[in-house]
This record gives C-alpha cells, structure tokens and sequence, in this order.
C-alpha cells in the first residue's frame, strides 16, 4: 500500500468513476440471479404428502391451512401471510414441500397468492398455480 | 429599443426565455447524470432518450398536484414570491452576452454587472420571503439559513467579480467578455479559483448545501410548498445554477466569444457559451459530490474568516498584478 | 440486613440473590461498592399469580448478577433505583407501563411504550390482562397537551423531530427545546413501533417463536434468533456440535457486516454526503449476496433453529465468499483512508456529540457507542459464546468519544469480522451441525447475551414445562442507548443533532419490540 496519504482519496475515486460502468443491474430487463436453495415459491408434491398437518401446525404465521382434496386433508399456502421461513418443509416427514426459486410474486388479484394442492405433482419454476 | 419582430423574438423564443426554459432544463439533465455516473448509478434514463425529458417531467408533474395554501400563511406573498424570484432571476440574465449580444439587445450599460449581481440579491431574498411567509417553524429556519448565506457569500463574491472587471477596465459584463485577449482565468486563476467556491455556496451545493438540508430541516424553505408554485421554485434554483455558471463564462472564459470557423457567428458564439457553461456545470457538480455538508456555522465561519479576507487579497493581487506585472509581459 | 437477603445457587453460571423488595437499594449499594463500572443490563418483570416479580440483572464484571424482588400485585410499590444507576431510567418507565409496578422516586413515570390512550388500569403482560378487544378511547388520553401545536416557552422553541422526519428511519418522536441554536432538553417518546412481541411470544411454540423473535428487527435479525435460541438451549442443556457452533459465527459475523455498512452509508447521508451513501450501500450487496448464498435470503436468515443451524455450508461456496470478501477488505482500506483525510467528513464528526466515559459507563450504554467512548466492553470477550472463545479477533475502541470515534469503531470492526469469517471458514470443524430436541421443554429460566451489531442483547427465558413459554424479555441494545442520546444532545448544538443521532445506530423496531 505505500505511505498513506493526507489527500482525501475521494477526489480520485469519484472521477474515475465517470468512466466506469454503472454499479445498478438493469432488473427487469436483465433476470435477476437467484443462488440455489433460495427461498421462493412453495412446490408440493400431493404423491409423497401423508397428510399429518405438522406443517400447518408448525407454521409460526398461521399461513397452512388444511383443506379437503378428494377426501383428505391437504395443505393450502396462503401466501399472502407466509414469511417463507421454510419450517413447513423441515417439518414434513416425507419431504412433500420443496422450495422454488420463482419469487417474482406481486399480483393485483389475491386469488394468485394462494398455493393450491393439485391432483398432479408439479415440478419446476412454479409459474403456475 | 425598438419594439419589432426581431426584439420580441429575441426576448421570448431565442435566445429569450423560451430557450433559457429548456435550456435550464437540459443542464439540470446534464447535472443529474453527471452526479449519477460519479456516484456510479445510472441517473434518469426513461424518459426520453437518455432521460433527457426527465426535467421536463417533472416539472409537468408538479403542475398536476393539487395546490395548497396553508391557512396561516401569508397569502400573497405566499402565492407570488416564488414566481417573481424566477422572473427577476431571469431578466437578470438577459443581460448577459449570450449569442455576442445580450438577449435584450442593447441592453448592456456600464455598471450592469453590479447591477445584475443585485437583481440577484432581491431574488434570493424573495425566495427568503417564500419561505418566511409559510407559517411553518422549517420554513422560517429555512429561510432564515438562505439569507445568512448569500447575503454573507454575495460580499466575497462581488470582491472577486472585480477583479476580472479591473483587468477589463470596465464594470460592463459584455465589455469584459468582450475584452478577453486572454482569458481571465490564466491571468487571475485566483480570482476563478475563489469565484468557483464562493459559487458554491451562492448556489446552495454541498459542502454548502445548508438550506436544502432534508435530514435537518425536512425542505427547508420549501416544505409549505407543492404543485406549481413549487414547480417554480424548483426552477428558481436550476435558473440559479445556469447564472451562476453563465457569469463565470463571462467573467474568466472569454463569454461567448470563441473561433469562429464557417457560417453564422451566432451559431458559433452560441455553441461555444454552451459548452464552456456546460464545463463550469460539471466542475461545480464535481465539487457537489466530493464533500459532505457542513453546518451552518462552519459555513459562516468559511465565509467570514476565509473567503472575505481572500477575496480582498485577490483583488488587492489582480490589481498589483495589472500594475506593474502584465504590462511588462503581455 | 440479614434475613432479607438469601443468595440462592448460582443458576446456570449466573448468580442470583433474593431480596425483599424494601432492600433492593442496599444490595445494589453494596455492588456498586465492590465494581464502580457495573451497569443494569435491564429489569425484568414476571407475573407470578398474586405477585409481580422483578429481576434486576446487573452486570458487573463481564457477567451477569440477577437481583431478585417480587411485589405484591394489589400495592406493587418499590423504590426506584435511579438516583444509584441512572441507566434504569427507562427500563423501569417500561416495567411501570406494562406491568403496572410503581417505583417511588422516579423523576418522570410517563408512559413509554404503550400510545396515550391506552386504558388506564390494563396492563398487558400480566397473565390475566384482557387485551382482545380493547377499546381506544380518547378520554383515556393522560396527556392532551402532545397532540397540541407546540408552543414556544419564553426564550425557548419547541422542536419536534418526529415522529416522521427524514432524519429518521423508523418513526420516534424527540421533542427539543432548543434556545436559538443550543438545544436545552431533549424529551423522546418511544413506542410507535411497539408490536407486543413479548406477549405474543408467549402464545406460540418454542420452534415459532425463533421466527417472531427474528422480526424483532430486520438488520439484526440474525443475533435476535441466535440469542432466543441459545437460551433455550442453556434451559434443556443441549450443547450444539462444534460445526454448528461455527456456522452460527459466520451468519452472525454476516449480519454486522450488513448492519455496519448499512449505518455507515446512513451517516453519509444524515451528514450531507451522499457519494459515500452510495459507494457503501454499493459495497453492501455483496454481502447480501452471501447471506442469501449461504441462508437462502439476503436479510432475514431464518438459518437458527433449537440445537444447531438449519443448512449446512457447501464446500463449492467457498471459493465465491472468499472472493467477495477479499475485495470487501480492499475496499475498506479506501474508506478507512477517506474517513482519515476527509475534511468535510472530519468537520462533521469530530468533537461532535461527545460522551465521557463516566457518562457512558453511569448511563449503561451498550456496544460501539460504550467502545467509542473507552468502556472495553465486548460480550464476545466477556462471555464467549459460540465459536468465539476459539477465534482470534480484536477488541475495538476508541477514547475519544464523538461521532467519529462511533464511527472508527464500526469500520474497525468491519475489518474484524471479514477475519473471523475466514479463519471460521478455514477452521470448520467436520462432524453434525445440528441435534434434535424436545419440543416441549422443561421449567427452568435462562438469561443469555450476544453481542448485536448494535451493542448486547440481552435475552431472559422462562419455560414452565409445556411447549409454550412463560416469559420471554427482550432488551435490545438501541433501548439500552437511548438515554445516551439524551446526554449528548443537551447542551449542543441543534445541527448537530442528526450527525451524533446517527452515530448511536439506533434501531427503533428493536427498541420498541
């Protein structure tokens, strides 16, 4: 490093900054990266769930609610009160909850923000519901 | 002063208040993405190509809100300070050699640049009175600052307009710009050193930027306002920055006047003011982002302690200099 | 003194003494006695059925002393220890407001953190306070006056900054009386960020609660759930494998890594300069990159559970962290030599806001602010916890006492942390990171500390045997500085209220709960 200076070493930094890129990312004309194990969107797998309700009993903000498929209990994310802390899938004995790295969220409808077990298993970025 | 086509057009479109508008619009452009890139951002980039519309914008916006008078508040000149500080602000710089002559034409008399620095005075304190009238305690604090401050900064900052005016042997500002063999900058680079920091705290820009201090005063003597009238004042303050800046053009870069290569000399004269007023627009904003701002004492305590004494210095040096140096080398 | 006083076995490597609640002062004299430096670290108040227990836990001596009273809940009066440790000033308003205890000789009893038209005789931590349905009356409201136009009292104008201001990140309102540009007296008011966590962590589970206590406060999100779990941990006496331990300290280490840079670029932008607010929040992504690398979201962790972390680090992470933090490192020798030379920064920041170390060690002030000032005091040297008896760090301080000592702290600081990642990096231990535990968790009370960005947190648990928990008490360390702020601000001058404001880092959602 040398001797330091008594010059403020901001007159340097702050013109050579006219000549370099700017720090901002371009989001949404550029993706956003997302590292994995990111916590996105919730993904449910209804062929591994054994519908104990663990997970709705261990949501610390109430946001599982168990609901009625095809004569078993099943859980319902709502996601307008998750906090995605992720304890659901910690909790679940059999795995079924897995997390996306979709998280991309905001909508106009609050009808989007409801997780909804499907009769088929879904795997993938989540886009749909 | 014969009142024709030719003066109105002078007056209103070119290089008149039309273009004083946009042009004062497109250096508030240029100042916020100079700060931008020195900060490493992008700045406005939206509106228009490169955000050069963002000015423009905004203050479109502003005039679509609702406008408020606080009940408390003196109404009149509540209502009216703000647009006569930008009117004055720009009859003052209609006195200034824009295209080789002033906008009004034969405008220029002896003595006009004390002349123009008082027009400048009475605006800054109609923006004093804008925020005095609001019934508002920042407000008035406000307000109060923006007086201690250019009324303070406008001593030194005459002392030093002399000393170009000394070298030109005239108090005119188109004969000093016109009388520039040599640039006044390389003969009293003091004076343009002083001149520019003094600027500074005329113009309310960090390290001196006390007035506009949000984290202290929420808006200074702004907060009452919103809608058009702060619109206007917002103006003010960009009409500010392209005075100030044209001034120094005048007084140490040799104004508009500049080689001349083919066609029109206005067009060159034009083009050259532009760019010289743009330089002296990327220096201040420059300074802007190098510093944090100090308070309100230790701005009085620079201008009183540093830059008074100083500028009498540079004087008393351009004079001795003119004296008995310069007529020996040049 | 005799039979009012019983010292019972230390408990969990705290000591612990009983005390009849008239004697309260005399015990506390004779500590005083014994370290001129001990401070309170808070008071804590406990529903006991027809009596109101309060704990005094003071800390002297790097550890912690528990003194123990309790009052019966018909006439809960106790005299107010204020005029022996002026720091308990507003632990005991807290107590006074939510509990209802009376502490006779307190010069200013207002309430604290409940809003002004809350109904008089409710008091929301007890057990058998009603607290569904309350209604706000406005009649209720003791003190009319606040809500009035200020007005100007003879020479001095009343300035209120609060509770929006742009100074401000979070909403508290400081009223100042300020004579031309001297501020005389320094009123604040806290509780606008007050969410009742305290109460709320008593109706959920041990496994919730490590979330609620997370959202105690965004920035140190991290050490409010490392401290909550710890002490649970110290009530079942479950040890955390040596793995786990170690990536505790790195999640913690990332977390005053965030919070430090994140209030340096506020300071840049309360004292006018906005190019350092951008450069350093610029500087600041990185290491949100990481947190979200290594936990799965770029603030709240939520990587702390009961008996270890919840994710383990990959080996094929290593190599980005350390890029990114050896281009951190290099950065902060910029800025170390720009808070060095900086002219406007230096005339900003320096002499400015000062707090003597008497002052600081009367008011029990807590992290930088208490290092800026000279008080050696660190829990990560007082009391190690996690991996930090076997890290090799410094201890940061600074005598001078203004902002930019504040400040210095901090940077030094950054320094610091960047070193323990990388030797707890270097030096993970392989093996479990993580063991399981009962959900329901035997009686038994803990107190535990960790060292927050901001100062000590200070965590007490009691469990009762089920899977809900008695009593949590939360004293963040913003609560704990406050008082601080008063001290500096009267007397200076009122452009110099935002620069020494923004130096104590405060954090109003952790001081409020």
């Amino acid at each position: 490093m040398g001797k330091k200076s008594a010059v403020s070493p901001m007159i340097k930094e702050v013109l050579s900054h006219l000549f370099k890129k700017p720090a901002t990312s371009k989001y949404p004309f550029v993706k956003a990266e997302v590292p994995e194990g990111f916590r996105g969107k919730q993904v449910y797998d209804i062929n591994l769930c054994i519908s104990c309700g663990l997970c709705s009993r261990d949501c610390p903000a109430k946001a599982i609610e168990m609901v009625e498929v095809d004569g078993k209990r099943r859980p319902l994310f709502h996601l307008d009160l998750c906090i995605f802390c992720y304890q659901c899938a910690e909790s679940c004995p059999r795995n079924a909850i897995k997390s996306s790295e979709f998280f991309e969220l905001a909508s106009i409808n609050k009808s989007d923000l409801v997780v909804k077990p499907q009769a088929s298993s879904q795997k993938g970025n989540g886009a749909q519901q | 002063m014969v009142l024709d086509f030719w003066f109105v057009f002078r007056v209103l479109v070119f290089p008149g208040f039309t273009s004083i508008l946009f042009f004062t619009m497109f250096c508030d452009w240029v100042e916020r993405k100079i700060e931008a890139r020195m900060q490493n951002r992008v700045g406005p980039k939206f509106t228009g190509p490169a955000g050069i519309l963002q000015p423009l914008a905004d203050f479109v916006k502003l005039l679509t809100k609702e406008d408020i008078v606080p009940r408390d508040a003196k109404k009149t000149v509540f209502k009216f300070a703000p647009i006569l500080a930008f009117s004055i602000m720009v009859f003052a710089l209609s006195f200034l050699p824009v295209d080789g002559a002033t906008i009004i034409p034969d405008s220029s008399f002896a003595g006009d640049l004390i002349f123009v620095m008082t027009l400048i005075t009475i605006a800054n304190f109609f923006l004093f009175l804008s925020g005095w009238a609001s019934a508002n305690p920042y407000g008035a604090i406000g307000a109060a600052r923006v007086l201690t401050q250019f009324l303070g900064y406008d001593i030194p900052l005459f002392f030093l307009a002399l000393a170009p005016a000394f070298l030109a042997g005239s108090l005119s500002i188109s004969a000093i710009a016109a009388n520039q063999y040599f640039p006044f900058v390389l003969l009293a680079p003091w004076a343009f050193v002083l001149f520019i920091i003094t600027l500074q705290a005329e113009l309310e820009k960090d390290p001196f930027d006390v007035p506009h201090a949000e984290t202290e005063l929420v808006g200074g003597l702004e907060t009452e306002y919103c809608g058009g009238k702060l619109a206007f004042l917002h103006l003010t303050r960009d009409v500010q920055i392209v005075f100030g800046a044209a001034l120094v053009v005048e007084l140490f870069l040799g104004g508009p006047y500049g080689p001349v290569f083919f066609g029109l000399p206005v067009f060159w004269y034009t083009l050259w003011f532009v760019l010289k007023l743009l330089a002296v627009v990327v220096i201040t904003e420059y300074l802007t982002c190098l510093f944090a701002r100090l308070r309100i004492d230790q701005v009085l305590a620079v201008n009183w302690r540093v830059l008074l004494p100083l500028s009498v210095l540079s004087l008393t040096l351009t004079v001795a200099m003119t004296t008995w140096i310069y007529p020996l080398v040049v | 003194m005799g039979d009012s006083l019983q010292i019972q076995p230390a408990h969990l490597g705290k000591a612990s003494i009983q005390v009849k609640a008239d004697s309260n002062k005399d015990v506390l004299k004779i500590l005083l006695e014994t370290d001129k430096s001990a401070g309170i670290a808070t008071l804590t108040g406990l529903d006991m059925g027809e009596k109101i227990g309060l704990m005094y836990h003071i800390r002297t001596n790097g550890a912690i002393v528990t003194i123990r009273t309790e009052v019966p809940k018909e006439n809960p009066k106790i005299p107010s220890i204020t005029d022996l440790i002026p720091g308990a000033n507003f632990h005991e308003r807290e107590a006074a407001d939510l509990f209802g205890v009376i502490f006779e000789g307190h010069p200013n009893l207002a309430r604290l953190l409940l809003p002004e038209d809350w109904p008089e005789n409710l008091y929301p931590l007890r057990k058998d306070a009603k607290i569904d349905d309350v209604a706000v009356k406005t009649e209720n409201s003791k003190n009319q006056a606040e809500t009035v136009q200020p007005q100007s009292d003879g020479t001095l104008v009343n300035i209120i900054i609060g509770p929006q201001h742009p100074a401000l990140l979070e909403p508290e309102k400081f009223s100042l009386k300020v004579d031309g540009e001297i501020v005389k007296q320094v009123e604040p008011r806290i509780g606008y960020v007050h969410r009742g966590v305290e109460k709320a962590a008593e109706q959920r589970t041990y496994l919730q609660d490590v979330y609620l206590v997370e959202r105690i406060c965004g920035i140190c999100n991290a050490c409010h759930a490392a401290c909550f779990v710890e002490t649970v941990e110290k009530i079942l006496g479950t040890t955390v494998p040596l793995r786990g331990q170690y990536l505790r300290t790195i999640i913690l280490e990332l977390n005053r890594l965030h919070s430090h840079l994140l209030l340096l670029g506020h300071a840049g932008l309360e004292i006018g300069y906005e190019t350092l607010f951008q450069y350093m929040w610029r500087d600041r992504e990185p290491v949100l990159d990481l947190t979200e690398l290594l936990t799965g979201n770029r603030v709240i962790a939520s990587a702390m559970t009961v008996g270890g972390v919840r994710r383990d680090l990959k080996e094929t992470n290593i190599p980005k962290i350390k890029t990114a933090l050896a281009n951190l490192k290099k950065k902060m020798d910029f800025y170390k030599q720009l808070f060095e030379t900086e002219p406007t920064l230096k005339m900003r920041t320096q002499n400015v806001g000062t707090l003597a170390k008497e002052d600081a060690l009367k008011l029990c002030v807590v992290g930088p602010v208490a290092r800026g000032s000279g008080v050696a005091m660190d829990v990560r040297k007082d009391e190690p916890y996690e991996a930090y008896g076997e890290i090799p760090f410094k201890l940061i301080t600074y005598n001078t006492g203004d902002s930019w000592a504040r400040l210095m702290v901090r940077l030094d600081e950054i320094n610091e942390s960047i070193n323990i990642i990388n030797y707890a990096i270097d030096n993970m231990p392989q093996g479990p990171y993580r063991v399981r535990v009962p959900r329901v968790v035997p009686a038994g009370e803990a107190v535990n500390r960790v060292e927050a960005p901001r100062g000590e947190l200070f965590y007490y648990v009691k469990s009762n045997g089920t899977a809900y928990p008695e009593r949590v008490k939360v004293r963040t360390p913003t609560f704990a500085n406050i008082p601080a702020f008063i001290k500096i601000a009267e007397g200076g001058n009122i452009a110099d209220v935002p620069a020494s404001f923004v130096s104590l880092d405060p954090c109003f959602s952790c001081t409020d709960r």
